[in-house]
């Protein structure tokens, strides 16, 4: 009997731990190197196997491990990252200076290594973000050159170009017949070693990385996709940092553990301008002027957003000094008990609260609201096509490509993909389609400050809040790169 | 064997039809499953028509549903249950390892549900086997309020008290066995509290039969006596605790996500969010699967404990001896309940000040504020009527439909399964894509599993009492099966079977609200109870008393169902039996010497 029990405790002890989630590695922090590890939760898990063509590219990108051609600079334009200069040849052609730099598996990093990488990026389906509607083919330009070459002019190249998604890897992560493998392929100061599922993550540094040696020996990731959860971990000492904690859990974090970023995430409220009651430009007026923005970032927000101030909020650091006053508004009409419909989603805890406070303020003035609140996949379809009257939205303003206009032109266009609020006006359209044609940085901004008071000028859209997100950072860590554009959080300065 | 053969074809076919229903739920409900996965992989991406090609192109899409499915068919009978349509991973040992980490946590809760049962139980155990237990009220407002708990609720506070500021066990991830004990606990207390009621239930009938009082009076210890009063009572659970079984392994969603547990119960709700639906057959297959197993090891075990009895229609009847005495709680719960509702009553639930947000209860707001300044005793009892009503009506449903169901066990057994192995979320979707989202929508998806576990406590209990020494003689005596049921079996087995009814209505309440997330029921600002709880939850800790409301009144509703349980009894007939000896009067040893 006894021998039983001994033979089945043994079946059933590697049994047991097989049950169990191996935990990201993080036994190998006393391995002598200078430096210890870092423990970070991410709050999204990756959803296709860290595939750097889709969202997961966001991951790779702020863990330090993927680098592309240029990035993001604080005031949002483009900055040399493996490209240390490029050039516009012509309207279509554009030549990039590659630096030296070595891949994470040891090989150089050559022009044709990185035209095959752009070259992948392309033909990859469906296209990264930030190449949708764009024809690129690169080529191999001399020793050090690389020459990209769109379908159509595209002024903002350098810009798209610092997307994560367009990321460079060696040809070894191009093998396995689907997708790209980041394993140990990348460019930046840290090599993904393991992918533990979705759970979890295991980096450690690379020697070689051009920019220096990374303070940090490694990094141990784990995916946490519950708020609480990821605060929880930091409280406990179980990481040292945890991204996007929700407003409703900052308040048990230590105020020295909390960094607030301005983002460029803007929660705005999109009235349905094509069918309803909102058609009606003097109702939509009534409605923008009856919505108490400080209300929201006070007291839903609890003071971690700013009040709306435009489609771009201050993340974009050269919006406000070129801001100009909304043209065109109607006179506002009395309500007078007309009834809409009000939805949102819940995936961000706040919207839900951010659509009964603006209920409130809609009923004050003399509307009548009914509320649709629901997952977002179970919501998108029914937006778009425009069954609702109104629609809280928390938007990207710099989606994707870092171009400001890219989002006026999908959003607010009557030929725009994701026009949630209807609006199909001929002044808007004129305004987006001038600005997209201008070249120069700052003319591009001004043009994009122009459309947006255009559109603002129709009232179908009334900016709320501008979102600051709240990173909990252990007070034994240092050099945290904090992001507006939600692309960096790891650098070669990050240690414990 | 033909009858054995009968029933695995009738199982057979609801997995089959099962597995259909999954893959043509995208062309069922409408929804376009590119635009879902797309969403899924990420949130940002504008669906533009080409990106929506791209995808459908990808995972083969125009081919349409028949054909995907053969597909994955094919494929399953060759071992491989296809790639999941998110990441393009193997589904298989992806979802093997969330059965396993599902399976242990389930374990571990089972043995604290079977603790915490012990624990509601040993009251009327000891007094059981010290032959004490006559005329004694049965407790239970306790465990009531426990199995009234909601889990999550549970789980938010463990994991903050326990984990976070006492910091005594992990309270994140899943890396060994000190991980599991916090969910395991808040898995296992509401669970145990359920069969630890029913267990109570049933108890007293067995101390009340011949065999107790022998083995009492030829001076037994009252240890062995109790013993085997639980393992009478047992068969009547065992199939009740199969359905537990899987119902912890693929529903713990919320513990799941709480405690970061990479587990089938969140596997299988992003995957039906996702519509990524080779995860989601392969997941629900292994659920009905360990389903099936779970249901065929309660009917081995029932046969192990009574066979000889079941086969000789030699059992008693497991009647409680005596009606309970009546007792005041009922009353003193209700008009708490009724107190709270008429003060709230007059307060507006919906007026919002965003500067008097989660204020402490005080004079002004009795209960305090939720997260928007809102009063939180206008909001608990302003729910009252319209979670009450719908829960209730929902119950009754339940009710009839399980014990009519249930008296036919073979062709239920299977289907009750089936139905209880299925996530709810799946099973909410699948309603919504039959019968559309109209405002009946959530209350179906909520009876279309709330009827299960009475129907299988129903078909147990009458598989019992059919072997009762009462049914024998009734029949000797020339009764058709008619009078039969009506006569005897339904009057044995109704009382218990409405008392489990009404210990699961907070569970029905709260499975309303767990449904609004697809735009199905109460909608915010409604202060329907279970929205309450779910609103309230980010703020748990920095507000408890938004949250305690909502589940204090819950557990009330609880508590009330089964301190009341007592009056909802139906009238007997006169005793058709023999009247069993009155205890009381009679002392053990002088029964043993009147029965030589």
């Amino acid at each position: 009997m006894r021998r039983r029990h001994i033979l089945g405790s043994l079946l059933l002890a590697p049994l047991m731990t097989a049950c169990f989630a191996s935990s990201g590695g993080g036994d190998s922090s006393g391995d002598g190197k200078a430096g210890s590890r870092l423990r970070v939760a991410l709050a999204f898990p990756p959803a296709e196997n860290l595939s750097p063509y889709g969202a997961d590219a966001t991951i790779l990108s702020r863990l330090g491990v993927t680098e592309g051609l240029t990035a993001l600079d604080a005031n949002g334009s483009a900055a040399p990252a493996l490209a240390q200069s490029w050039r516009q040849v012509d309207d279509r052609t554009w030549l990039f200076t590659l630096r030296e730099a070595t891949f994470q598996d040891g090989s150089q990093v050559t022009p044709a290594a990185v035209a095959a990488a752009l070259g992948h990026a392309a033909e990859a389906k469906p296209a990264p973000a930030a190449l949708s509607g764009v024809t690129l083919t690169a080529k191999a330009d001399g020793g050090s050159g690389v020459r990209v070459t769109t379908g159509a002019p595209d002024p903002v190249l350098p810009l798209r170009l610092s997307s994560p998604s367009l990321a460079v890897l060696s040809s070894k992560a191009y093998d396995g017949k689907d997708g790209a493998d980041p394993v140990g392929t990348a460019t930046g100061p840290f090599e993904l070693t393991k992918v533990t599922g979705s759970t979890a993550a295991t980096l450690d540094r690379y020697d070689d990385y051009w920019g220096g040696r990374a303070q940090a020996s490694g990094v141990d990731v784990r995916f946490i996709a519950d708020g609480t959860a990821r605060a929880g971990a930091l409280r406990t000492d179980e990481v040292d940092v945890a991204e996007a904690v929700p407003v409703a859990q900052a308040a048990t974090l230590d105020k020295a553990t909390r960094k607030e970023t301005a983002t460029t995430r803007t929660t705005s409220l999109l009235l349905n301008s094509a069918s309803g009651p909102f058609k009606d430009a003097q109702l939509r007026a009534a409605a923008r002027r009856s919505v108490d923005t400080s209300a929201l970032a006070e007291g839903v927000y609890e003071g971690y957003a700013d009040p709306g101030a435009g489609i771009y909020g201050p993340a974009v650091t050269w919006a406000e000094g070129k801001r100009r006053q909304p043209t065109g508004r109607a006179g506002a009409a009395t309500p007078d008990g007309t009834r809409i419909t009000l939805a949102t989603y819940d995936n961000r805890p706040e919207l839900p609260e951010v659509a009964q406070v603006l209920k409130q303020q809609l009923e004050k003035a003399g509307f009548r609201v009914t509320l649709q609140v629901r997952e977002y996949s179970r919501l998108e379809s029914d937006a778009l096509e425009g069954k609702f009257d109104a629609f809280v939205l928390a938007r990207n303003t710099l989606v994707d490509t870092g171009d400001p206009l890219a989002v006026l032109a999908s959003d607010y266009t009557c030929d725009g993909g994701y026009n949630i609020a209807q609006l199909c006006d001929k002044n808007v359209d004129r305004a987006v389609a001038e600005a997209e044609g201008v070249a120069g940085t700052a003319e591009r901004q001004d043009a994009a400050m122009t459309a947006e008071a255009a559109i603002l000028g129709t009232d179908a859209v009334v900016p709320l809040v501008h979102q600051r997100i709240i990173t909990g950072v252990a007070d034994s860590v240092s050099g945290v790169l904090l992001d507006p554009y939600e692309r960096t959080l790891l650098g070669t300065g990050t240690r414990r | 064997m033909r009858r054995h053969v009968a029933a695995l074809v009738w199982r057979a076919a609801l997995a089959a039809a099962l597995v259909c229903g999954i893959g043509l739920l995208p062309w069922l409900s409408r929804t376009d499953p590119a635009l879902t996965v797309l969403k899924a992989r990420s949130a940002d991406r504008d669906p533009t028509p080409g990106v929506l090609a791209d995808i459908r192109d990808q995972l083969g899409l125009d081919k349409g549903p028949l054909s995907l499915l053969g597909e994955w068919l094919g494929g399953l009978w060759r071992g491989d249950a296809g790639r999941s349509w998110l990441s393009g991973d193997e589904v298989a040992p992806a979802v093997l390892q969330a059965l396993g980490a599902s399976l242990l946590l389930m374990a571990v809760a089972l043995a604290v549900a079977a603790l915490t049962a012990a624990l509601i139980c040993a009251r009327t155990l000891w007094l059981g086997a010290h032959r004490r237990l006559d005329g004694r009220r049965s407790g239970g407002g306790g465990s009531a309020v426990l199995a009234a708990l909601p889990e999550f609720l549970t789980a938010s506070v463990l994991a903050t008290v326990v984990g976070v500021q006492l910091g005594w066990l992990p309270a994140l991830g899943w890396y060994g066995p000190r991980w599991t004990v916090l969910p395991a606990l808040a898995l296992g207390l509401p669970a145990g509290a359920v069969i630890g009621r029913l267990l109570d239930d049933l108890l007293p009938g067995a101390f009340a039969e011949p065999w107790a009082l022998a083995a009492a009076a030829r001076g037994l210890p009252g240890r062995g006596i109790a013993r085997q009063a639980v393992r009478r009572c047992l068969p009547g659970l065992l199939p009740n605790l199969g359905l537990f079984v899987v119902g912890l392994t693929g529903g713990a969603v919320a513990v799941e996500q709480i405690f970061d547990i990479p587990g089938l119960g969140r596997t299988t709700l992003q995957a039906a969010l996702a519509q990524d639906l080779p995860v989601l057959q392969a997941g629900t297959l292994a659920l009905v699967l360990l389903a099936a197993l779970a249901a065929g090891l309660a009917a081995l075990a029932t046969r192990r404990l009574v066979g000889p009895a079941l086969r000789d229609g030699a059992l008693q009847s497991l009647h409680r001896p005596a009606p309970s005495v009546r007792s005041t709680l009922p009353f003193v719960y209700g008009g708490l309940l009724l107190l709270v509702v008429a003060l709230g009553l007059p307060r507006d639930p919906l007026a919002l000040d965003t500067g008097e947000r989660l204020r402490p209860p005080s004079g002004s707001h009795p209960f305090g504020t939720d997260a928007l300044g809102r009063d939180v005793l206008a909001r608990v009892a302003h729910g009252a009527l319209d979670t009450l009503l719908l829960a209730l009506a929902i119950g009754a449903a339940a009710l009839l439909t399980g014990v009519l169901l249930g008296l036919a066990p073979r062709l239920s057994g299977p289907l009750v399964d089936t139905v209880s192995a299925v996530p709810p979320v799946l099973l909410a979707l699948l309603v919504t894509a039959v019968a559309g989202s109209g405002p009946a929508t959530p209350a179906l998806a909520v009876g279309a599993v709330a009827w299960a576990p009475l129907a299988a406590h129903t078909s147990a209990l009458l598989r019992q009492e059919r072997a009762a020494l009462h049914v024998t003689a009734t029949r000797g005596l020339g009764a058709d099966r008619w009078y039969l049921l009506r006569h005897e079996l339904l009057p044995a087995a109704l009382p218990p079977v409405t008392r489990h009814a009404l210990l699961r209505l907070p569970g029905i309440a709260l499975a309303l609200a767990s449904l609004a997330f697809l735009g199905l029921g109460a909608q915010p600002p409604s202060p329907e109870w279970g929205l309450l709880l779910a609103e309230n939850q980010p703020y748990a800790e920095r507000a408890p008393w938004a949250v305690l409301a909502p589940a204090a009144v819950l557990a009330l509703l609880g508590a009330i169902a089964v301190s009341a349980a007592g009056g909802v009894r139906l009238p007997r007939r006169v005793r058709r039996r023999a009247p069993e000896p009155p205890l009381e009067e009679t002392s053990p040893a002088e029964e043993l010497v009147g029965a030589r």
